[in-house]
């Protein structure tokens, strides 16, 4: 048995160490490239939403590889993502794989409990100690990862030599993927980190500062929205995201059955203009560009073509009484990467130029 | 007597009785907007992004029209009407939107209903909505009762009778726009599938179901088909009930296409979320059947020659196929 799953950011670090320690054959899919796109794009319903097609291509190339176990995610009233599998299953068959999708549903109060019970049904006769454990490890990369991203975010527009952190953080990103301990983990984390502070910084930079809110997988996963921090890190600016899958994944196993939510103060900014939760990530970008109106120099809302609860957001976005230059971008699979680098180049020069007047305090 | 308005969009088609029994018992004007024309879609497009969908458009359209008209306007976000079944976040944002693109519009009644919620928070969101009118909760308990009669009327008349909502609306409000009569002959029966602000809406479909009787086809709705007959419908292509309005895509379409029609037409918006899905699961069971489907996809930009065009060459490919009983 082969298990095989979708990327989505760097969710697959944790998945491939977690079935690895658990024992069990897994397939990562190659990295997200034209030819997953093409792959998802000619099988998909034509007004399907980029991460249906961009999954679809990632599912079709674990099958190539041999993967007859597939998970996908599902759920209730989040949005189409829900009806995904119901979409991919036919569609896969039609292709001639049978494997089965396993699905992980996303709607229930506990998924912690949910997900443990998914690996135990993956790698029947494993002891939950061992699920436990293999999951602890997979975590601590995870959040290990999450840290390091951070502090690169920092790093990037006060580099001297442009590229230096990124070419760290790539690095950082094998070695912890390979890191087959958690001792090994502790000094790799603590090495890369010794590492990124040490790339020579320009003590008098004051990079502008750029929220990045929308759905969250266009937001992390780097083939969708074509690399957007590194480019925006190559301008010189600084990126702020309190997406991550980490987080995701920390608040919504622990911490939210317990009534902790990490968007409480997020949402409560959006109410005056958004009094419920229309799905997806629609509530949280309003929220983050009331809530952030201050902080950020600007804002870009990344969104896949046609999101349902992101089309929403944009439609309120523009009306908030706090005011904060945003760039709304929809992802699909006809964007070019010159074209966004383009408008990126505008957007950058105009929050220059007004955080240079704001500096100079003229109005 | 405060004046209640009613844009004449999305779920008009299915709640405009229940709405206007529950405002006007509880002392109410209802105004209803005019019908869809070529402003309405204009003013509406003007107003949102342009990947908002055309149905939403037409709805922005509606509430610009109700501006000074009246002192409330009425929205509600409908999350689920059924459990476990959810609504496109179009319409759960659906106050908050209209909020935001139309600041001018008359104070906004909004209604959150969750029947996932329980029973207690529904009656508590209703009574909220009560409140705006009078404090006597035993008025708005009848107002509700009233509301409730009038809803199950409404169905009733569609399904036993097998007629369109329009129809129905004009029977129970004589005062509403007539429309044609749907024709009980035709020498072919072509299913119509789609949500009832698609189908009925003369403008934003091009009278598509007068141009099917006027081309010798008799017109079938999702309507005309029993609550079982959907629901069993649905778990054949694929599994429960998600969206609220899969009934009328899946559940229909599923149902014509195993039935005794010539071919089914599919009508659906640009940009809609749940139709992009729910639709390739009914294509890939007229390919399965091997019956004659087609996807009409509607926006702003559609013209009615083309839409005629792909009618007369759908309508064609039946008479074809019958004559010499070649599969399609």
């Amino acid at each position: 048995m082969k298990v095989g799953f979708p990327h989505g950011g760097n969710i697959y670090i944790p998945l491939r160490t977690l079935f690895r320690e658990l024992g069990v054959d897994c397939v990562v899919p190659p990295p997200n490239s034209k030819r997953s796109l093409n792959l998802g794009t000619k099988y998909s319903p034509e007004g399907a939403c980029l991460p249906f097609k961009l999954t679809l291509g990632n599912l079709i190339e674990a099958c190539e590889e041999g993967a007859d176990l597939l998970v996908q995610a599902r759920g209730f009233g989040i949005c189409r993502l829900g009806y995904y599998t119901r979409i991919q299953e036919p569609i896969l068959h039609d292709l001639g794989y049978d494997a089965e999708v396993m699905k992980f549903t996303l709607s229930e109060n506990f998924k912690f409990i949910g997900i443990l019970k998914l690996f135990k049904r993956i790698c029947d006769g494993a002891s939950w100690l061992r699920i436990l454990r293999a999951y602890h490890f997979g975590m601590s990369k995870f959040r290990d990862l999450d840290e390091i991203e951070r502090l690169v975010q920092r790093v990037r527009p006060r580099e001297l030599e442009r590229g230096s952190a990124n070419r760290l953080f790539l690095e950082a990103t094998h070695a912890i993927d390979d890191a087959d301990s958690m001792s090994s983990l502790k000094r790799i984390k603590k090495d890369y980190i010794e590492k990124l502070k040490g790339i020579p910084q320009d003590p008098d930079a004051d990079p502008i500062t750029v929220g990045i809110a929308g759905e969250i997988y266009v937001v992390l996963e780097p083939f969708a929205n074509m690399d957007i921090e590194v480019e925006l890190g190559k301008l010189g600016v600084e990126v702020r995201r309190k997406l991550s899958y980490y987080q995701w994944a920390k608040y919504n196993f622990y911490l939210n059955p317990l009534g902790i939510n990490e968007w409480r103060a997020v949402r409560k900014a959006a109410y005056p203009y958004l009094r419920r939760d229309v799905g997806g990530d629609g509530w949280e970008s309003v929220g983050e560009k009331v809530l952030y109106s201050q902080e950020y120099d600007g804002m870009i809302h990344l969104f896949p073509f046609t999101c349902m609860p992101e089309t929403v957001a944009q439609n309120i976005m523009s009306s908030t009484k706090e005011h904060i230059p945003v760039l709304s971008i929809a992802c699909d699979e006809q964007m070019g990467k010159v074209g966004m680098l383009t408008r990126l180049e505008a957007f950058v020069d105009l929050l220059e130029h007004r955080h240079c007047q704001k500096r100079r305090g003229t109005p | 007597m405060p004046q209640i308005g009613i844009p004449r969009a999305l779920l008009y088609y299915q709640y405009y009785p229940m709405w206007r029994a529950f405002f006007e018992q509880l002392g109410a004007q209802v105004i209803l907007s005019p019908p869809t024309n070529k402003d309405t879609l204009r003013l509406g497009a003007s107003r949102v992004v342009a990947e908002t969908c055309l149905p939403v458009k037409i709805f922005v359209g509606h509430a610009i029209s109700l501006i000074d008209k009246c002192d409330y306007m009425f929205v509600p976000a409908i999350r689920t009407m059924e459990p476990k079944v959810h609504n496109c976040s179009k319409f759960l944002g659906l106050p908050d939107m209209t909020r935001a693109v139309v600041p001018e519009a008359p104070p906004i009644l909004d209604v959150d209903i969750d029947v996932d919620k329980g029973k207690r928070e529904l009656s508590q969101a209703i009574y909220k909505l009560g409140r705006h009118f009078t404090w006597n909760p035993l008025k708005i308990k009848r107002a509700t009762e009233a509301a409730r009669a009038a809803h199950l009327d409404f169905q009733n008349r569609m399904w036993t009778q097998r007629r369109t909502p329009i129809q129905v609306l004009k029977e129970i409000f004589p005062e509403l726009e007539s429309d044609e009569e749907l024709i009980e002959e035709g020498d072919k029966t072509i299913a119509l599938i789609g949500h009832p602000y698609l189908l009925y809406d003369k403008f934003v479909n091009y009278r598509l179901i007068h141009h099917l009787q006027r081309l010798g086809s008799k017109v079938v709705t999702p309507e005309m088909v029993e609550r079982q007959e959907i629901d069993a419908a649905i778990i054949k292509l694929g599994g429960e009930a998600y969206w609220t309005y899969e009934g009328e895509v899946v559940g229909a379409g599923g149902y014509y296409l195993d039935a005794e029609v010539d071919g089914v037409i599919a009508l659906i918006a640009f940009g809609c979320g749940p139709d992009s899905l729910m639709i390739s699961l009914v294509q890939r069971y007229a390919k399965h059947v091997g019956k004659p489907f087609m996807t009409l996809t509607l926006d702003e930009h559609t013209s009615e020659i083309g839409l005629l065009t792909r009618l007369e060459a759908f309508l064609d490919m039946i008479q074809r196929k019958r004559r010499v009983g070649f599969p399609v």
